[in-house]
């Protein structure tokens, strides 16, 4: 059965309309392999995907994403109301909800959640940065923000303003927050559909069934089917694959591009291609000086002659064997307010000689590209570009270096050009947009590219509570980043999740999440 | 007896040895390019938030004080707390380090159990056919990639006849034992090609030696001649060897432990020099060195046994 049938009876389902057209079956314990383990389970603290991606099945948010990540639907709250000058955010908590080990969640517990996660300097403090204060009375939250935020629905469905057990956690040894989020995240309580129940860290990590959770599934009773969820950790991807194939789990992520036809064409699994908001492309360095030299990428011209002798449906295929699709703008076609819908640079050598002719290197120049030692993908795009910009005279130079050297290399602005890719952790454009192409949040990428327009267009935005006017600032953002910023946009991929066929409603969402909220086992 | 002294030299040079692994990985995590904060947020890397992990990190110190808070946390046994994971690495070097410990140690055995019965055969055999059977299938095991070597083991032991779980650690020792014995095996391979190879050639060599000429002609029984003539000397280079080889047993358990998702030691290394994590790349690099250091011991015990010619 195709998962988005199951993901869109979950849908139908928490929209009050009822189904019978698959019994579901109540029980068991999933196994799903990851390829790395979490770091840390505090929903405001953590700064990784391997939490970030899992965090939604112990800690529940006010508001959920919807299945296809771009909107929003009921979560711990039932309902929520902007006022008219989007200056005040109300939400009714649901009837009776609870922490999973019992104790009520209370308008205290909101209350301080949320001004936990609006503390500055904190990773994710910038999604929710315009709360100004939080009132709550019986089942109802007011939120007064400091200035009208388009973004704030989105936000209370993000990791980060999840709902946590105030006396708990403030229970924890430790004097400051820092200190009882690390005992408190050792053995978390929240009210997502998991619980936790026991974690070897580098091995597993065992979820159980949350007996309090809220939300009903098909057959009228409480979710979730499943009695448990167990995360096993298998970094090579040759034995996590095996190990799906032999019976020992039931689903496997990030599959390698290279074995998605051959787990398709298996009988007993299905190969999962779940939307995701991932986009792979080549980020440069335009500053007019890179280590006290001048730098040929500082010149438009130079980036547009480098995109367009890039051949992107070649390197898809090379890369990642055809699953890929090339960008239509920098940010992914699952991403709210994407504009366009022809690829951007469309292969042609001669109109990238002609513009390297026109901004004085007709014979070319010496450039580097960082890329990530080991990496197999990024290697990929590497070697092809090296010999794709061969032909309009760029010599490239492939330096392979490990995460921590290339963060520091960039944000020293002493690298030409690096591989990278981005995935959004919120249902609307404005994190991509910010690290993208607003110079104040990290000079775009760390490429040192300004647009004073699109600095204005984004800051904008931040406030524009009339959705049409919002887009079109969007639109015109994408444009100028599109046609004149400092990347080569390459491809966009969904994740590759393989599942046996006895694993049924599992969903990943475009912005990473594993939802097992639905899932369940055909035994 | 020479022999007690001997060790009790032995333990005082590993003073100065672990002083110097001390002073080495601290400098040289540090050598590396970028730091935590960098390796930890990436993309989202805001000076601001760099700053605040660096300070909490105690990172925005001079290196003499860190130096210093690092001796003192040695002392005081704590080793501090891991950047990344946030909790006491002396948890994760208990945690961890007797999953590879236990993995080296039966990869040991049985490198030895497949050395030391097929070296004497091969000897014995001199260039017939066991001889090059043996050895040809030896020198297979040593040069096939120890990750290829595991994902073919794990592919017909464990998913083709399900004789043993496609990776994993399990629960309770005996289930580590059952899920240890594809990985040890595959890192034992190339261990016993090499055993066997130097202890066959040593046999070899002390068969033809003089003094067993001698033994032979005083009418001693076979059996005796070889286990107190033969194998006593030609273990000698073999001990040393194989006490060598535990060092690069453990570096090679980094391989086979992703490989076969066991979470030992050589992972949490790996990751931690990734993350930039010092905490624990110092605490387990310590950890390493005192387990590398007392195995050489031990070896130097066992030869100076063999041989107390060393000893003196």
């Amino acid at each position: 059965m195709k998962i988005v049938t199951i993901a869109a009876i979950a849908a139908a389902l928490l929209l009050g309309v009822s189904s019978s057209a698959i019994a579901v079956e109540r029980g068991g314990i999933l196994t799903y392999a990851r390829y790395a383990d979490s770091l840390f389970l505090d929903p405001v603290l953590n700064d990784a995907n391997v939490d970030i991606w899992i965090l939604s099945n112990l800690y529940d948010t006010l508001l959920l994403p919807t299945d296809d990540g771009k909107g929003v639907q009921p979560g711990l709250a039932t309902d929520w109301k902007v006022s008219e000058d989007g200056l005040t955010v109300t939400l009714t908590l649901r009837d009776g909800i609870k922490f999973s080990d019992g104790s009520p969640i209370t308008g205290e517990d909101v209350k301080w959640s949320l001004e936990r996660a609006a503390v500055p300097d904190t990773t994710w403090q910038f999604l929710v940065a315009s709360i100004a204060s939080i009132a709550t009375e019986g089942n109802t939250v007011t939120i007064t923000l400091a200035h009208p935020d388009p973004a704030f629905i989105s936000a209370l469905t993000v990791f980060n303003t999840a709902i946590m057990p105030k006396a708990l956690f403030e229970a924890e040894a430790g004097a400051s927050d820092a200190d009882k989020a690390k005992a408190f995240a050792e053995h978390p309580v929240g009210s997502g559909p998991f619980m936790f129940s026991s974690w070897e860290r580098g091995s597993t990590m065992k979820l159980l069934k949350n007996p309090y959770y809220w939300d009903k599934g098909e057959d009228g009773a409480a979710l979730p089917y499943l009695d448990g969820v167990t995360f096993e950790v298998i970094p090579d991807d040759a034995t996590r694959i095996l190990r799906l194939q032999s019976g020992e789990v039931d689903g496997a992520e990030l599959i390698p591009y290279a074995r998605v036809d051959e787990l398709e064409a298996s009988d007993n699994l299905n190969m999962e291609m779940y939307p995701s908001t991932r986009v792979q492309y080549i980020s440069m360095n335009v500053r007019q000086q890179v280590n006290g030299t001048d730098n040929p990428l500082a010149n438009p011209k130079v980036r547009q002659a480098l995109n367009y002798a890039t051949n992107k449906e070649a390197i898809i295929q090379i890369v990642t064997h055809g699953v890929g699709t090339q960008l239509t703008s920098f940010m992914s076609t699952a991403t709210p307010m994407h504009t366009g819908t022809d690829p951007l640079y469309p292969y042609d050598i001669e109109k990238a000689k002609a513009l390297m002719a026109e901004a004085g290197f007709p014979d070319g120049f010496s450039t580097s590209l960082l890329v990530l030692a080991g990496n197999q993908d990024e290697i990929g795009i590497g070697t092809a570009v090296q010999q794709m910009w061969a032909a309009i005279g760029v010599k490239l130079e492939l330096q392979q270096v490990d995460n921590a050297t290339r963060t520091q290399q960039y944000r020293d602005g002493t690298m030409n050009m690096r591989v990278a890719a981005w995935t959004d952790d919120i249902a609307d454009p404005n994190e991509i947009t910010s690290y993208f192409a607003y110079s104040p949040t990290i000079d775009a990428l760390h490429s040192g590219w300004k647009n004073d327009e699109a600095d204005k267009l984004y800051e904008a935005s931040q406030s524009e509570i009339d959705p049409a006017k919002r887009a079109e600032e969007y639109a015109r953002i994408q444009e100028i980043f599109n046609t004149e910023g400092p990347t080569v946009p390459l491809y966009e991929t969904p994740y590759p999740v393989a599942l046996s066929k006895t694993t049924m409603g599992f969903n990943q969402i475009p912005l990473g999440n594993n939802i097992f909220r639905a899932a369940w086992l055909d035994k | 007896m020479l022999l007690i002294p001997y060790i009790f030299r032995r333990i005082l040079q590993l003073i100065p040895t672990f002083a110097f692994i001390i002073i080495v990985v601290f400098i040289l995590v540090r050598l590396l390019p970028g730091d935590p904060a960098s390796a930890i947020l990436g993309d989202r890397a805001i000076d601001a938030n760099v700053d605040r992990i660096n300070h909490e990190l105690g990172l925005d110190q001079p290196v003499f004080v860190q130096f210093l808070v690092f001796v003192k946390s040695i002392a005081t046994g704590n080793l501090g707390n891991s950047i990344v994971l946030k909790i006491p690495v002396v948890d994760l070097i208990a945690q961890r380090m007797p999953v590879t410990l236990m993995l080296t140690l039966m990869a040991a055995i049985i490198a030895l159990i497949l050395a030391l019965p097929l070296a004497f055969l091969a000897a014995l055999q001199r260039d017939k056919l066991a001889d090059n059977a043996i050895r040809g299938v030896f020198q297979v095991g040593l040069s096939m990639p120890v990750f290829y070597l595991g994902i073919i083991l794990l592919t017909v032991f464990g998913a083709g006849l399900g004789w043993f779980p496609v990776g994993g650690y399990g629960e309770g020792f005996l289930d580590h034992v059952h899920h240890l014995i594809l990985p040890a095996l595959t890192l034992a391979l190339s261990l016993a090609a090499i055993l066997m190879r130097n202890l066959r050639a040593a046999i070899i060599g002390v068969v033809g030696a003089e003094y067993v000429d001698f033994a032979r002609a005083k009418g001693l029984r076979p059996r005796l001649i070889m286990i107190r003539h033969v194998l006593r000397n030609a273990l000698i280079s073999t001990v040393t060897l194989f006490g060598l080889s535990i060092g690069t047993l453990l570096g090679g358990a980094v391989i086979t432990e992703t490989v076969f998702a066991i979470p030992g030691a050589g992972r949490l290394m790996i990751d931690s020099i990734y993350g930039r994590d010092y905490p624990v790349v110092q605490g387990m690099t310590l950890a390493l060195a005192v387990c590398v250091s007392l195995t050489f011991l031990l070896t130097d015990i066992v030869q100076a046994y063999l041989d107390p010619r060393v000893a003196r």
